[in-house]
């Protein structure tokens, strides 16, 4: 008995390699267990989108792929993947907007397109989610138009024009330009309402000072909660930040001005150095199944990029669900934007600051 | 019996004594203007002070989904909805995590620097003292963006060491100048006399110096806790993917859904700040360290 218990007494040495052998493990331990599944990094926004993707269309994807999914929801993504090898990419697919997925492109950090052969579902996507506009593919839209209150006796809307009217002067709600995409799709829109198009920067920036004064804010969530709380009468939004309160009897619409709605894209790509390449044309496509986007666009009112999908009649209603719909969407060409981002965001500093 | 006074004597010395005090008592009417003076400016700073925080506790108290005010009532819906969460409550708990490993490790390195700078006779004292603040001056992005490519270089991921080293290095400056702020007075004849009594170096450490530079020590271990728990631009870039922290939670939160939860997470925080304070001074009693 005594013999025993003295065998098993622990001495200083049989301590230090069980502690150093102990540490070893609990440091090594999530690498050996990751080293099993392969893993696909990608990046994804938070709110309610966060929520459904880490619930059930990420565990789903893992499930059938038999893989894991590693979801990056702290922005800013397009700084992280710059700092990152080229060769070993922190992102396997980037989620973002339009404009900054066509900053990657031109930096090279993401594929310009993506293989119609290895991304089936592709062929089911309306024009617009591959267009030249679009790098990678967008597997969801928004609609960029007007929104405004309804209780305060503004009378009907239908142009974006009706913006610069006098009577909103105090409650009319826009965006920091240089750091918001609505904002810089908007201005893009100047150049067309009031000018010979898009490219018609003068013209919008002509426009841009008759619209103040303007109440101006960085991120779409604090424009919802302005036009909430009746700070704004009549601001540019996109429509699923309006629809997303439907059924709460908000006095808020959505305007879908005649002049055409601007397209916010949810844009997916393929990093070029990428270790998982397979994986990650496997999820495109699987983001781009008429089930994964039915659930996806009935959940944050986004309009779904493929055509098959047939949405609940509340949402087929007001989102983009149809041909004619959809024709009424209009792009922004980014790449051109972008080659002008820092000569537009000084001149339109100088317009709010003024 | 003692000497008597003419009326008009009296009246004399009173009109010589009222002469006499009248600067004395200007200047103590000036000294109570400038009493209420004082007043004045100290209520207004800390007005502007607790301002913010008084409009954080009406957001979060507030039931509508924006700031409103005046209020239209009290509610503790978006207290529920953040205690409810599993993802606020994982960075919670995250972000404490990481500020106690930050407060262990900024204050040993922090402290054990700041003993040898300040007994060390190093060479280059002053340049390796301002090198150890420079985390201070540089931008506090800049910092977390050079981390996370040293990180990326070193092929290493973002694991949670990395986050607490990054927090580390911007919370070290403030442990370094509040212990060499109390080494600076501190009498080395107390530690000769230890030794000289028969007590070992690492007694002295501990039975002597520690508790003399105790009050440094804690005054920097505090501030390393609060700057590590509300750290949020060196998080930014070393956060990875399921592993946030409460102030990048937030950020990310904010951009889709602006509601009371902020509010509500806000002053979550700022009572648990307050409660890692308060608990600091029960039990190693910070009001004797108050002359700090």
């Amino acid at each position: 008995m005594t013999k025993a218990l003295g065998s098993s007494r622990l001495s200083r040495r049989r301590f230090l390699t069980a502690s150093a052998s102990l540490g070893i493990g609990t440091i090594a331990a999530p690498y050996v267990a990751r080293a099993d599944d392969p893993t696909l990094r990608i990046t994804g926004w938070g709110g309610k989108w966060g929520e459904i993707m880490k619930a059930e269309i990420g565990p789903a994807f893992e499930n059938e792929f038999k893989c894991k999914l590693q979801i990056d929801s702290a922005f800013p993504y397009l700084p992280k993947l710059q700092a990152s090898s080229r060769s070993a990419p922190i992102y396997d697919v980037m989620h973002t907007n339009s404009n900054e997925q066509w900053a990657a492109a031109e930096m090279g950090l993401v594929e310009p397109k993506i293989d119609p052969k290895l991304v089936p579902n592709l062929a089911d996507v309306y024009p617009y989610a591959i267009s030249d506009k679009i790098v990678g593919v967008s597997i969801f839209t928004s609609a960029i138009g007007l929104g405004m209150r309804t209780d305060k006796g503004y009378g009907s809307v239908s142009s974006w024009k009706e913006l610069w009217d006098a009577k909103y002067n105090g409650v009319r709600g826009g965006y920091v330009i240089p750091v918001n995409s609505l904002g810089q799709a908007f201005l893009m829109m100047c150049g067309t309402l009031f000018g010979k198009g898009q490219l018609d920067l003068d013209a919008a920036y002509t426009a841009l000072e008759k619209l103040k004064p303007i109440k101006i804010v960085d991120f779409t969530g604090a424009m919802e909660k302005m036009l909430l709380s009746g700070e704004v009468g009549l601001c540019v939004i996109h429509d699923s930040g309006i629809y997303r309160y439907d059924g709460q009897n908000q006095p808020t619409d959505f305007v879908a001005p005649s002049e055409g709605v601007l397209s916010l894209e949810q844009v997916l790509t393929i990093t070029p150095g990428s270790k998982m390449k397979e994986l990650a044309n496997a999820y495109v496509n699987y983001m781009l199944r008429p089930d994964v986007q039915k659930r996806l666009a009935e959940t944050v009112w986004y309009s779904p990029a493929n055509r098959k999908v047939k949405l609940d009649a509340k949402y087929d209603a007001k989102l983009l669900t149809t041909p004619e719909k959809v024709s009424k969407l209009i792009q922004v060409d980014w790449k051109w934007y972008n080659e002008r981002k820092d000569e537009i965001d000084q001149r339109v500093n100088r317009i709010f600051r003024a | 019996m003692g000497p008597s006074h003419s009326p008009s004597l009296v009246s004399d010395q009173e009109a010589a004594l009222r002469l006499a005090t009248a600067p004395m008592r200007a200047i103590a009417g000036r000294r109570c203007y400038g009493r209420y003076l004082y007043l004045a400016v100290n209520i207004s700073i800390l007005t502007f002070l607790l301002a913010p925080i008084a409009v954080v506790v009406v957001f979060a108290l507030n039931p509508t989904p924006f700031i409103q005010f005046p209020p239209v009532g009290v509610s503790l819906r978006w207290f529920e909805k953040f205690f409810a969460s599993r993802d606020f409550m994982h960075a919670l708990g995250f972000s404490l995590e990481i500020a106690l490993l930050t407060t262990v490790s900024a204050t040993m390195l922090g402290a054990s620097a700041a003993l040898a700078l300040a007994r060390g006779n190093l060479p280059g004292t002053r340049l390796i003292v301002a090198t150890m603040l420079s985390p201070l001056m540089l931008p506090a992005i800049l910092t977390g963006l050079a981390l996370f490519q040293t990180y990326v270089l070193l092929d290493v991921g973002r694991p949670t060491w990395g986050l607490v080293a990054g927090h580390t290095l911007v919370t070290l400056p403030y442990v370094v100048r509040t212990t060499l702020a109390v080494l600076h007075n501190f009498d080395t004849r107390l530690e000769e006399a230890a030794q000289n009594l028969g007590a070992s170096p690492l007694r002295t450490f501990f039975e002597v110096t520690l508790p003399l530079i105790k009050p440094g020590v804690l005054a920097g271990a505090i501030f390393a806790f609060i700057v590590s728990f509300d750290q949020f631009p060196v998080s930014l870039f070393l956060v990875s993917p399921g592993n946030e922290t409460l102030p990048v939670t937030l950020f990310n939160y904010l951009k889709f859904d602006l509601d009371g939860t902020i509010g509500a997470a806000s002053v979550v925080s700022i009572v648990l700040a307050f409660l890692v304070v308060v608990g600091l001074d029960r039990t190693v009693g910070l009001r004797s360290y108050v002359k700090l």
